[in-house]
């Protein structure tokens, strides 16, 4: 009796699990981003948000570096075994865009979010490429001015906020060992020179952080170097690297590996810092948090010195995403409190602006409450198709100068806008 | 007395199938070498040359839109590419003479009798940098290098001697990236020349002092004719090297200051990272035919000078 009672038992629980809503099937979502451990965790916290309210979906992300990245996701999505999602700097999402052009458009995506009111027009703006809305912004990049909070103290001077200060400080960080190391070993800047986009972006947190909004050229074709107030900045940016003598003189080699050696090494007292760093930087292994972050420098009474945002970082997906459909809807459940506030923790940075940062520290806190005024950089690659060859001539040029200095950059700076006029006229032509 | 009548194909197959029949121990053996250095070897070469043919957005995708030599026309028209051309054709020499003539003043040197302690420890000394992860070795010529904390720049200020420039001057980085090469390679070059030392027949140079040879006359006209293998072979095996210098760039200039360093096997590299496959690819044939065309011509040149 016992046993008929057991079998009847487990005949009748057997057919209860057949019976129950099991129809949810097992799907992993695949991710390719950059962000390293961070972002592993970031997604790993988003994913298992998302699963509360899509049982058996798992999300899976992986890092790749920078330029593997580039070439696995162009890979895989032109040979159809592309991952569900891609995450990524919008300027890099675009390149991939121009390689396959098989990124999903999510305007209607973006039209079906209700709440997404703490995206603003530039955010949307350097999200579409050629009215294309090529991802969805998840965060936004900020750059702001670091410097040593101990070597501030140590030389009785307060955070810059002009150039004149920087120049000043610089001079001090280089002269009055700040370090107490008895040693003259430090320098009033870590800058990077060695790669095109090096130079450049060094050049743009000058140009964007002073209040200007154009580095090299404009919307409607025109090259802006020679204009005075661009001229004032691009000449005081590359006596920075030669007769001021404020980098490292092996600067003009370094690149990100390099510029991060100085920073973290603490060979030099001012630097970029990004809202990615910060939580790295709190670390008593790097920095210890003895840095205090700022808008750049003001070049001039009259304009507003400001934060820099680099860009977004966001979610695509491939037109040939595996999981096309559950892709998109992870692509907006990253827009949601949860996983923006996943992001912010991890990575130390979101796109909404009612994220709890009580928990964070306060250098955390000053990119996370936004402080300081923001501008963002212009993306001149949008809108001119030929402006990354254009970029790279201009790089050269700089590097050229910074190798072998002039005594005056003024002739350099007006030599150096005809030459890129005259390019611009000629790759215009031949695109 | 009559012709032997000529072959015919058949009978030539059957005597070619017989040959193989008979030496089927070998080939089965020489087998998967073969289809390792096909898979391995020729197959990325082909692939890489069927890419230069591609436009760069098509390149990775299944049905690549062909081009025809429209990147080499491209690359060609590239005044820095031409520029990058000149520049690694002159370091490639350069690197070639100076390694070629260090390994062999060493490898005379350690073969020496009166050496011949210490002889061991020389050669190990010299070595050991051929069998160190070069990534690591530059890592630290550059520090040895650096302007600001270097070891070369302390000792010279401590020697009162001027400052050296290393990897952030024009004037001074070809040199100081061509000592870094030095020191990593020329060990290789210096072994192959010991063990033509070790083989070359002495009883020739005993007989040209009884007839009152002198030294340089002894090393001109009897041991350095005998050094022709190891000469051949360095001199290709350096040729290719240099031509295709990459790893010392990457780790210790970028291509920089000011292009100095920008070699065709880097500046390839920076067009393959921005996307532009078609061009980065034909440049890389265009490397991989001129070295070929140097080696065959370096092996031609040591065949027609070859002692008869």
């Amino acid at each position: 009796m016992r046993i008929a009672r057991l079998l009847g038992g487990v005949f009748v629980a057997a057919a209860a699990a057949m019976a129950s809503p099991t129809d949810v099937k097992a799907q992993q979502l695949v991710i390719w981003h950059d962000l390293g451990d961070n972002g592993v965790a970031m997604f790993e916290r988003a994913g298992a948000e998302f699963a509360k309210t899509r049982p058996g979906v798992s999300v899976r992300s992986i890092s790749y570096p920078t330029d593997q990245w580039f070439g696995r996701v162009i890979s895989s999505i032109n040979t159809n075994t592309a991952p569900d999602l891609i995450f990524n700097n919008y300027e890099r999402v675009i390149r991939i865009e121009q390689q396959t052009g098989k990124i999903m458009d999510l305007r209607a995506t973006l039209a079906s979010i209700a709440d997404k009111g703490f995206l603003g027009e530039d955010d949307l703006r350097v999200a579409t490429f050629k009215n294309k809305m090529i991802i969805l912004p998840v965060q936004r990049v900020q750059m702001a001015f670091g410097v040593r909070k101990s070597w501030l103290d140590k030389t009785g001077e307060q955070f810059p906020q002009t150039w004149d200060d920087v120049k000043r400080i610089s001079a001090k960080f280089r002269e009055s060992d700040p370090d107490g190391n008895g040693r003259a070993d430090t320098f009033g800047m870590a800058l990077q020179a060695a790669k095109p986009r090096d130079l450049i972006h060094m050049l743009d947190l000058f140009t964007f952080g002073s209040g200007l909004r154009h580095t090299l050229i404009n919307p409607d074709g025109k090259i802006m170097i020679d204009e005075p107030a661009h001229a004032q900045v691009l000449e005081e940016f590359l006596k920075t690297y030669s007769s001021y003598r404020f980098v490292a003189p092996d600067t003009i080699n370094h690149s990100f590996t390099e510029m991060y050696q100085v920073i973290l090494g603490s060979r030099a007292g001012m630097f970029r810092v990004g809202d990615w760093n910060v939580r790295g930087w709190d670390n008593a292994n790097a920095l210890g948090g003895d840095f205090v972050s700022g808008p750049w420098p003001k070049f001039a009474a009259n304009r507003d010195n400001a934060v820099v945002i680099g860009g977004m970082r966001g979610v695509a997906v491939p037109e040939n995403s595996p999981n096309r459909a559950l892709a998109v809807e992870f692509a907006k459940f990253l827009l949601g409190k949860e996983a923006q506030q996943a992001s912010l923790e991890l990575v130390g940075a979101g796109v909404r602006k009612d994220l709890n940062v009580d928990a964070l520290s306060p250098r955390q806190q000053y990119f996370a409450r936004a402080q300081h005024r923001l501008v963002a950089y212009d993306f001149p690659e949008s809108i001119h198709t030929f402006y990354p060859e254009l970029e790279a001539a201009f790089h050269r040029k700089l590097l050229a100068g910074i190798a072998a200095p002039p005594a005056d950059w003024k002739p350099f700076i007006a030599e150096t806008a005809k030459e890129m006029r005259e390019l611009a006229a000629k790759l215009r032509a031949s695109n | 007395m009559p012709a032997l009548p000529a072959p015919t194909r058949l009978q030539s197959a059957v005597e070619a199938l017989n040959l193989a029949w008979r030496n089927r121990v070998f080939y089965l053996f020489v087998a998967p070498f073969a289809a390792l250095t096909i898979v391995f070897g020729l197959w990325p070469i082909a692939l890489s040359i069927q890419v230069s043919l591609t436009a760069s957005a098509s390149a990775l995708s299944p049905n690549p839109t062909y081009v025809g030599l429209a990147n080499y026309a491209t690359v060609l028209a590239d005044p820095i590419f031409i520029a990058s051309l000149w520049r690694t054709l002159w370091y490639a020499a350069l690197a070639v003479a100076a390694n070629l003539a260090f390994a062999l003043g060493v490898a005379i040197l350690i073969d020496s009798p009166r050496l011949r302690a210490g002889s061991m420890f020389f050669r190990l000394a010299i070595f050991l940098p051929v069998v160190t992860p070069d990534v690591a070795g530059y890592v630290v010529w550059r520090w040895l290098y650096d302007r600001s904390f270097g070891a070369i720049n302390a000792a010279a200020e401590q020697l009162g001697l001027p400052a050296f420039g290393g990897l952030s001057s024009v004037d001074t980085v070809t040199i100081a990236v061509l000592i870094a090469e030095l020191w990593h390679h020329a060990g290789f070059y210096m072994t192959i020349f010991l063990a033509n030392l070790a083989m070359r027949d002495r009883a020739l140079e005993e007989a040209a002092a009884i007839d009152g040879a002198t030294t340089w006359q002894k090393w001109r006209f009897i041991i350095l004719p005998q050094l022709r293998p190891a000469i051949v072979i360095n001199l290709v095996y350096a040729t290719v090297q240099f031509l295709k210098t990459f790893t010392v760039v990457v780790v210790m200039t970028k291509g920089g200051p000011a292009e100095r360093t920008n070699f065709v096997s880097y500046y390839a590299y920076q067009l393959f990272d921005q996307g532009r496959y078609g061009e980065a690819t034909a440049m890389a044939s265009l490397l991989f035919a001129i070295v070929i065309a140097l080696s065959l011509g370096a092996f031609k040149l040591s065949e027609g000078r070859a002692p008869k």
